[in-house]
């Protein structure tokens, strides 16, 4: 892994690409093999493209998205229990931390049904499809200055563009489940995305307008410093306004309650997923968990400092480099705070009720694009006009 | 949309866009193509139960639905039908006391006190004054133990998972204390005939008391949490709305009726027990939030009568007295021919027992009046028009119980 | 304008206020009882599996009969003063546990006992006998076995006292106390 080999290398070169307001597409240890067997000459965009979802499926998925979606789920129902004053699993291994994988064997052995007259290719499909678009965004997802799998200069909407293919997923399953209550949660998930589509992209792009690259190491690596004040939520009075709403954008892409109308329970008994069993049901969970972290992620990285902590990166920094022990610490704090924000979801999931379907669409359309539009307008004159003042900007 | 309102909106037909050229629809040039897009739509049937997470047990709605519209709704009912009124002519009177537990299962002790006072009423039996007490009591704790479920699981139609245990969490003190007093949970057959089947143990009243202070914080929170929730309030208000004329003539009564602002409380207009002796208010919907009649009224009425059920409790824990707590009736019940229909005020509504006696141990005819059968009937009435989402909320806000629905 | 900005407001703040509440819970002690581990203490009027006095029971029929559904059935024979049990069964696909059978016996002889969990393979299995003893009890035999003697002896004692005077027949024992109440259905 060239990337773990030489960290300084990259992180420097990440950095000279940060400073220059776009980082160049940087391939990894995947896109050399790739370009090395491969008996045509692949395109180099397409090849680091390549590399970065190979990669990303192969390694994250193993040693990353399943143990994270285990611990999330047991995390959540433990969160439930413990909000509901009920203690949640506590059966399986310690602390009921086992549970999931006890589900997982469960889900794993149980019979796979497909109802009668359903659309078969579609049925078997749609979870392939859901699971490989959340495994799809992590490929643009830096854990640390020099643990990445690519660095897109268009990361962001890389992420945004493929966590939209999980709703042509979604749309699959709820029309060949040949179930009126699946097709009406498919119809209500196209129709959420859509909507939150707009303001979720333009509250990202107010960061984008801070940080100037579209890339999230980019992004990450402009807000280290020893205060956290290079924050960008801190950095002018736009950005934390922007942050809810990217927040709140964010639960209704990744179906989270307040938004969870596709899988409404009391409504559409489970939504797009009613008639799935087994493991392809399993594949839906792990995508729904693997969006949650993924949009924490951006809001972490974009918003919350990235792997900066105030005082703690800084001090690792002066004392050890940019090294292993930097990297290893920058994970640390990265996915503390991508996991903060995946509990502040679970806690607003067993607080909160649903919202209705018009509602959803007026919160979206009425509610959240003019406030992001505000917040972007907001932000980019005070990049232009007030950071100058303090003798910033470009 | 119906099929005529889309006809009469959506062009008949449109031809292949032009280069910017403003032609009347219908006008085609050589080589075009007529191409209908006014498909042939029609209502979607949903059948919404009767296994389905919110129709509280098993009712079963078949939906008409034009998207996410609802056009039409059909209860249909008899899923839970067990006979519980040729039974009662079928078993002596005593007998027939566990039964009356069984149709609205969440507010037993209310069904054994209709059921009771009826046949008492054309016995003509004078009922001791502890027994009165102790009646009321167990009446109005169980009413707030209905409501509670009623909280809470609508909460859960809404979304809100959490209210759901909260509100378990309290009724299971309630029902702690109704096994400390009879032995069992759900189904008590604790008020009987003559009066109540025996004298509460040492030191009840006090644990009472204790439930009742905890009680009250925990409604202020339950106000808090879900009550005044913006998403909660925004879901239920102007949902469903029941007019008070039409709340009358569909026989609607207890929180249905008051919602729509009706101030008729059997408790007040018609007085049994001990209620005419306790101060309390009925509760009616105001339009608090949107108008009078939604499902918020509806929802909020139960809760401030939870509030109304603590203060009767706390005045019932003063005034209590010594006494014996069964008049003194033969083991086997004979009543004199005669008829009479006894209604008391139930959690959902007034449940009605009309008991005819020809001199027998049996009853001729026993005829039950259920608050949540009679309630649910305007559910054609309220649906069309919603969306699916308020469906729910409105069979919730309704609060059926199916076991007394189908009987 | 203002009403939009108070609905935006609204929003936010209720969810604040929720969560504040559901964080306050999250930080406590669960309410939860663990079932098999720990049980709450049962009340001691709590209406679970009947158990039977045997030895007071007159075979008098007023529970049975008391009973809505008809769930209790017995047989015995009576055998003199004693009762030579055949079955006192109480099927528990029926019970419903109104306790309508406890309050008619005029000897208090059937109870409503604590066991509550009663789990079993064959729904047959749930037509439980609620006897101890079957057949006359070992006590009732005894009794039954002394009256006999008695009578015997009285017996020869008249064939004795016509040719050879009066010979006071033993004086009968008192009879044993009861056995202690049976113990309740497994």
């Amino acid at each position: 892994m060239r990337m773990l080999l030489d960290p300084l290398r990259s992180a420097a070169e990440a950095a000279a690409g940060a400073a220059a307001g776009a980082a160049a597409p940087q391939g990894n240890f995947v896109t050399d093999l790739l370009a090395k067997i491969s008996p045509v000459e692949i395109p180099w965009p397409l090849l680091v493209l390549l590399g970065a979802l190979l990669g990303s499926g192969f390694f994250l998925l193993l040693l990353f998205i399943t143990p994270y979606a285990m611990l999330a789920i047991w995390a959540e129902r433990k969160v439930a229990g413990h909000i509901q004053c009920r203690i949640g699993p506590n059966r399986v291994g310690p602390f009921g931390l086992l549970q999931s994988i006890a589900d997982g064997l469960k889900l794993l052995v149980k019979e796979d049904t497909i109802p009668a007259g359903a659309d078969k290719l579609l049925f078997v499909l749609a979870p392939a499809l859901v699971l490989a678009s959340a495994i799809a965004m992590f490929a643009a997802i830096p854990f640390a200055p020099a643990l990445y799998f690519t660095d897109l200069n268009l990361g962001v909407f890389f992420i945004l563009a493929v966590s939209s293919l999980a709703t042509i997923g979604v749309l699959m399953a709820g029309w060949s489940s040949n179930n009126k209550w699946s097709l009406y949660g498919a119809m209500r998930e196209a129709a959420a995305v859509i909507s939150y589509e707009v303001p979720l992209g333009l509250a990202l792009l107010v960061p984008v307008v801070v940080s100037g690259t579209f890339s999230l190491r980019g992004a990450a690596l402009a807000q280290e410093g020893w205060g956290g004040a290079a924050w960008y939520l801190f950095r002018d009075p736009f950005v934390l306004p922007a942050f809810l709403l990217f927040y709140t954008a964010a639960l209704a892409e990744t179906k989270r309650a307040p938004f969870d109308l596709p899988e409404a329970e009391s409504e559409l008994v489970a939504g797009f997923h009613t008639e799935y069993s087994g493991m392809r049901f399993s594949f839906f969970f792990l995508e729904e968990y693997a969006a949650m972290f993924v949009v924490s992620a951006i809001g972490a990285l974009y918003f919350l400092g990235g792997w900066s902590f105030p005082g703690l990166t800084p001090l690792v920094e002066h004392l050890f480099g940019r090294g292993w022990i930097f990297n290893a610490v920058a994970v640390g704090v990265f996915s503390a705070k991508a996991l903060f924000l995946v509990f502040v979801m679970m806690w607003l999931r067993w607080t909160l009720p649903r919202i209705r379907i018009d509602q959803v669409m007026t919160l979206g359309y009425k509610y959240l694009t003019p406030l992001a539009l505000g917040c972007l307008l907001g932000a980019a004159g005070w990049e232009l006009y007030v950071v100058p003042l303090f003798g910033g900007g470009r | 949309m119906s099929d005529e309102a889309r006809a009469a909106t959506a062009p008949p037909r449109a031809v292949p866009p032009g280069a910017g050229d403003e032609r009347w629809i219908g006008e085609l040039r050589p080589g075009e193509r007529e191409v209908l897009l006014d498909v042939k739509t029609q209502d979607m049937e949903v059948n919404m139960g009767p296994q389905h997470p919110s129709t509280h047990g098993v009712l079963r709605v078949l939906l008409r639905a034009d998207g996410e519209i609802v056009t039409g709704a059909q209860p249909h009912l008899g899923y839970l039908h067990r006979c519980a009124e040729k039974i009662g002519e079928s078993v002596e009177f005593l007998q027939y006391l566990p039964y009356t537990d069984r149709y609205d299962y969440l507010a037993a002790m209310n069904n054994n006190l209709g059921y009771s006072m009826a046949v008492e009423h054309v016995m003509g039996v004078e009922i001791p004054e502890r027994a009165q007490w102790i009646r009321t009591i167990f009446a109005e704790l169980n009413r707030i133990g209905s409501h509670l479920i009623s909280f809470g699981t609508y909460g859960l139609d809404i979304g809100a998972f959490t209210p759901f245990f909260y509100a378990f969490r309290e009724r299971e003190w309630i029902m702690a204390l109704f096994e400390k007093v009879c032995g069992a949970r759900l189904t008590y057959s604790y008020i009987r005939i003559g009066g109540v089947f025996n004298d509460l143990p040492e030191g009840w009243l006090e644990e009472l008391g204790r439930f009742l202070d905890v009680f009250e914080t925990k409604w202020a929170e339950y106000n808090d949490l879900l009550s005044y929730n913006h998403i909660f309030v925004e879901r239920t208000k102007n949902v469903g709305i029941l007019p008070p004329e039409k709340a009358i003539a569909w026989g609607c009564t207890g929180p249905m009726l008051r919602g729509s602002g009706v101030r008729w409380d059997l408790r007040k207009d018609l007085p049994y027990a001990m209620y005419p002796r306790l101060e309390f208010d009925v509760c009616v919907g105001q339009g608090r939030m949107g108008t009078v009649g939604d499902c918020w009224d509806r929802y909020f009425v139960r809760l401030l009568e939870m509030k109304e059920s603590v203060r009767i409790l706390r005045q019932c824990l003063r005034q209590i007295g010594p006494g014996p707590v069964m008049a003194d009736i033969p083991k086997t019940i004979r009543i004199p021919a005669g008829a009479g229909y006894v209604g008391v005020e139930n959690p959902r509504g007034e449940l009605g027992h009309y008991i005819v006696s020809d001199g027998g141990k049996i009853a001729r005819r026993c005829r039950v009046r259920g608050p949540s059968f009679c309630n649910l009937s305007i559910l054609p009435e309220l649906m069309p028009g919603t969306m699916l989402a308020d469906a729910v909320a409105i069979i919730g806000s309704v609060d059926i119980v199916v076991g007394e629905t189908d009987r | 304008m203002v009403a939009y900005l108070k609905n935006v407001w609204a929003g936010f703040w209720t969810t604040l206020v929720g969560m504040s509440i559901t964080a306050k819970y999250l930080l406590r002690r669960p309410v939860t009882v663990q079932y098999p581990d720990e049980r709450l203490p049962i009340p001691d009027r709590y209406r679970g599996i009947h158990y039977l006095e045997q030895e007071k029971c007159i075979y008098c029929f007023q529970c049975a009969r008391a009973c809505p559904i008809d769930c209790i059935e017995m047989d015995a024979l009576r055998v003199g003063k004693e009762l030579d049990w055949k079955k006192f069964t109480l099927d528990y696909n029926k019970c419903m546990f109104c306790e309508l059978c406890v309050y008619p016996c005029p000897k208090d002889c059937i109870h409503m006992g604590k066991e509550f969990a009663f789990v079993v393979y064959d729904r047959r299995e749930l037509d439980l006998d609620l006897l101890s003893a079957k057949g006359l009890t070992p006590d009732a035999k005894e009794r039954l076995a002394k009256a006999e003697a008695e009578k015997q002896a009285k017996a020869a004692a008249a064939k004795a006292a016509a040719p050879a005077g009066a010979a006071a027949p033993a004086p009968a024992e008192p009879p044993r106390p009861a056995s202690p109440p049976a113990a309740p259905a497994p």
